[in-house]
């Protein structure tokens, strides 16, 4: 009995241990790659802005490389949608993002 | 082989004789109007579609539809889209379709099209296109330069991008994401079409482009232009046909302009150019004329 218990507690510590450990792993990763991932969605914003651009006037390809690519480019699509969003307050989004203030 | 040229200067009408003399010599020749004003009915005297007539021995002609062609290409596009984004099937694409074909660079696009599905589907000794009038045909030499410079800085961009992607799901996931980026695909599909079309617009030994004027200094600027465009992305005229001329009126002053390039000259008939038996009669009066081709 003895036994048991002793093996029950122990697997529940290292059971523990585990789980804060993955908390803190996925934690660590997080911030290693935010200010990667920040930049991976502005790089996305500029190439849909590149190739969407004739859309709101800016100068564009020629119009069959944007009308070939459009059927790929959803996730560029929902990003400039959400970039109308914070574009009247880009600084919030950078303090944010240096986790200043 | 290309004829280009101003509006009006007979680029349809050397086209035809041109055709004829390659198929007299036992060529399959092929004749593509690609010009809207598409003169070649008139001059054969038949109805020419987008389908192939043998109008001759050896000799085919058709014409591009170029507002089909717009048409064909946006409903790929239309349909495409509405693949890709299914919930979106609510709102009537079409309308915005039809403003989208006016748009620049629609056009030149389209003619490419139809030049590629040709080149592509048939087989012919000598591709003989008549070209539309300068504006439409130098950017339809110039639409895969363009493009090419464009694809190159969208997929370098989007290389980057997939680099970081690529960072972002190792350090997150502890693995290189495999996945394939369908942008980078279609950009990649984009360059390869541009390319062989590129490649084929700058072989001077398959691609011959005829630049043809009239004596008169409004056709011999332009053409100056046309070669000036052409050389900027490579394409080498191949002659200069000065047409309608008149010995007896225009003194040869045309050669000091084009001297880097070897000039035929045809001179005017007085005789309408209509109907095959007349183009014939023309051609063997002026054999020897053609023998650049």
């Amino acid at each position: 009995m003895e036994y048991r218990d002793k093996k029950n507690a122990y697997n529940k510590i290292i059971n523990f241990i585990k789980d804060k450990w993955e908390l803190l792993d996925q934690s660590l990763r997080t911030q290693a790659v935010d200010v990667i991932e920040w930049e991976y969605e502005e790089l996305q914003h500029i190439f849909g802005l590149l190739v969407l651009g004739s859309f709101i006037g800016l100068p564009a390809p020629p119009m069959q490389i944007t009308l070939d690519l459009m059927p790929a480019m959803e996730k560029e699509l929902l990003l400039m949608l959400e970039k109308v969003d914070t574009a009247a307050g880009p600084l919030s989004e950078l303090f944010s993002l240096l986790k200043i203030g | 082989m290309f004829f280009l040229g101003k509006g009006g200067v007979g680029k349809s009408t050397l086209s035809a004789l041109s055709a004829l003399y390659l198929a007299e010599k036992g060529n399959r020749v092929y004749l593509v109007s690609m010009d809207p004003a598409h003169n070649q009915a008139d001059i054969f005297q038949k109805k020419i579609s987008q389908k192939p007539l043998k109008v001759d021995n050896n000799l085919l002609i058709s014409e591009i539809n170029l507002n089909e062609l717009v048409k064909n290409y946006l409903k790929q596009v239309e349909d495409n889209i509405n693949n890709a984004y299914r919930y979106l099937t609510a709102f009537n694409l079409e309308q915005y379709t039809t403003i989208i074909k006016y748009s620049p660079g629609i056009e030149e696009y389209a003619l490419l099209l139809g030049f590629n599905d040709i080149v592509s589907q048939f087989t012919a000794n000598y591709f003989i296109f008549d070209m539309p009038p300068t504006a439409l045909a130098v950017k339809f030499f110039n639409l895969p330069s363009l493009s090419m410079l464009w694809l190159e800085k969208l997929m370098q961009l989007r290389h980057e991008i997939i680099k970081k992607r690529q960072i972002i799901t190792k350090v997150k996931f502890g693995k290189k994401e495999t996945e394939t980026d369908k942008v980078l695909q279609q950009l990649t599909t984009q360059k390869e079409f541009y390319n062989r079309i590129q490649n084929t617009f700058q072989n001077e030994n398959t691609t011959f482009v005829n630049i043809v004027v009239n004596p008169d200094e409004l056709s011999y600027s332009e053409s100056q232009d046309i070669i000036s465009s052409l050389r900027n992305i490579n394409v080498k005229p191949k002659d200069i046909i000065i047409n309608k001329f008149i010995k007896s009126e225009h003194i040869e002053k045309s050669d000091a302009r084009f001297a880097h390039l070897p000039i035929q000259y045809f001179t005017q008939m007085n005789y309408p150019l209509i109907g095959i038996d007349t183009l014939k009669r023309c051609l063997h009066e002026n054999y020897d004329h053609f023998s650049f081709l």
